[in-house]
């Protein structure tokens, strides 16, 4: 399975729900973490459900602050 | 997830000890390792805690929470209802810009729009909500953004959510939708097409009177990138759906200094577990109150959405899941009546606030709205008689007879 996540691609041998993806990639502070998929904001209550397919795009955002 | 349950076990912030709930992070600042990891965070390019004016990881649970509550891509909570009012309304304004508000809403809403945002030329057009079409017609050119309370308090004329909304959309106006009075429980207003939802966390989701706080949430309806707002569509490059928080977070939110005290973020997480059980007791104890108060040959009139007789009845059966929530109002006929009632209940508080678990009655007129004239006050449906309650979820019989025996 070929996943785009934060602009960039990446293979996966295993099927997965985006939590499990979370998991896999380490992704810093998975509680505070948002999930851009395929252009929109996932709800936290779907990362369980939500499957992962081939192509999908994925972005993760933090929006707790940063200087500007 | 049913709402009973995200209320309980939703997002907590994490702490390394097994903690139940979610920590209070009574922090300023946080510190980092070296100058660099400091700068990654500013930058943005990696996420983490700077200073508690921008983020706290406890307020960070609520907020993920509350957003979840809602149906919502996003959330930041405030150290108070008018602060999320002001930062949402200043994000989206500026000189020249006119907002479209319903009439019938909170005094001090009324008070921003009136007296402090046309010192930075933004007027504001008060139109009866209750009637979409009316409404809808003062839209124009200049509007940019339309503020409506699911239940407005005090003149609880329930609007056509969905209705204004798909007006919104048609002139890509963003609709906030002031949450307070109905909770989630009740409505999720992005459900119904709203694109912001505000929240006075004080209230009802708090649920005992003990901190004041707020909330501005992202429904994830508006497309933020349609060039309405530049400087929004500028954000999105970086933050993509979430640029209207973001846009929020790292610069309106954060200069205005609207954050709240992690301990109160503390305790309105505290305060969500429970909203689902209590709102239900706080409707239902409203709806008996309103019936017994209209079958009272010593009142004069009664105002409850849930009672059959009132023209918003029906919107309560279509966008509140049946329910009226726990406001209402009544009359005995003269301010002398209604102030001898205030001053004769024993078990009711009278103060100024609502959705405490407390059974609370205000004189509106002569608190809330005493800065406004008694013709500008009957535009706002404030009667000089007027009596609000607030319902309590004390035992109902209990509340029936402080009531009898102080309009005895």
């Amino acid at each position: 399975m070929k996943l785009t996540i934060n602009g960039e691609e990446k293979q996966f041998e295993n099927q997965m729900t985006v939590s499990q993806l979370l998991t896999v990639e380490q992704v810093k502070m998975p509680d505070m973490v948002s999930v851009e998929y395929n252009g929109q904001i996932l709800k936290r209550p779907d990362f369980d459900t939500t499957n992962l397919k081939d192509d999908d795009k994925i972005e993760f955002l933090y929006f707790m602050g940063g200087g500007r | 997830m049913k709402p009973e349950t995200l209320a309980i076990h939703g997002t907590t912030a994490g702490n390394g000890f097994g903690a139940t709930v979610t920590p209070i992070y009574q922090t300023v600042s946080y510190a980092f390792d070296t100058a660099a990891e400091l700068a990654d965070v500013f930058a943005g390019k990696t996420p983490g805690y700077i200073y508690t004016r921008i983020a706290n990881p406890t307020s960070l649970a609520l907020e993920k929470r509350l957003a979840d509550l809602e149906n919502s891509i996003g959330c930041i909570a405030t150290s108070s209802g008018m602060a999320a009012i002001s930062s949402t309304v200043l994000s989206l304004t500026r000189s020249g810009d006119k907002i479209l508000a319903a009439t019938g809403i909170f005094g001090g809403t009324v008070s921003l729009f009136e007296n402090i945002l046309p010192r930075f030329s933004i007027e504001t057009v008060f139109a009866n909500a209750a009637n979409t079409e009316t409404f809808i017609s003062n839209i124009d050119d200049r509007t940019k953004l339309i503020f409506l309370e699911t239940i407005p308090n005090p003149s609880l004329e329930i609007p056509d959510i969905k209705a204004i909304a798909r007006a919104a959309k048609k002139f890509n106006i963003p609709l906030i939708v002031d949450n307070t009075s109905a909770t989630p429980i009740l409505v999720k207003p992005g459900d119904l097409g709203a694109d912001i939802v505000i929240h006075s966390t004080s209230k009802y989701i708090n649920g005992h009177g003990t901190a004041i706080g707020g909330a501005i949430i992202d429904t994830g309806n508006y497309n933020w990138r349609n060039g309405v707002f530049t400087d929004i569509k500028n954000t999105s490059k970086k933050a993509g759906p979430l640029a209207f928080l973001s846009h929020l977070r790292n610069l309106v939110y954060r200069d205005l200094g609207g954050c709240p005290a992690p301990m109160n973020s503390f305790i309105m997480l505290q305060g969500l577990e429970t909203l689902p059980i209590r709102m239900k007791t706080h409707c239902a104890n409203a709806l008996k109150l309103a019936n017994y108060l209209n079958d009272h040959t010593k009142v004069s009139w009664v105002n409850y959405p849930g009672l059959p007789a009132s023209d918003s009845n029906q919107r309560v059966a279509d966008q509140l899941n049946s329910m009226a929530g726990g406001l209402l109002t009544f009359g005995l006929g003269s301010k002398e009546l209604s102030e001898k009632f205030i001053d004769s209940v024993k078990l009711a508080k009278n103060a100024a606030n609502l959705g405490d678990a407390k059974t609370l009655v205000l004189h509106p007129a002569s608190t809330i709205f005493h800065e406004f004239d008694e013709q500008k006050r009957i535009e706002m449906s404030v009667t000089d008689d007027m009596i609000r309650v607030s319902v309590g979820i004390e035992h109902f019989e209990d509340i029936k007879n402080d009531f009898q025996q102080a309009i005895d």
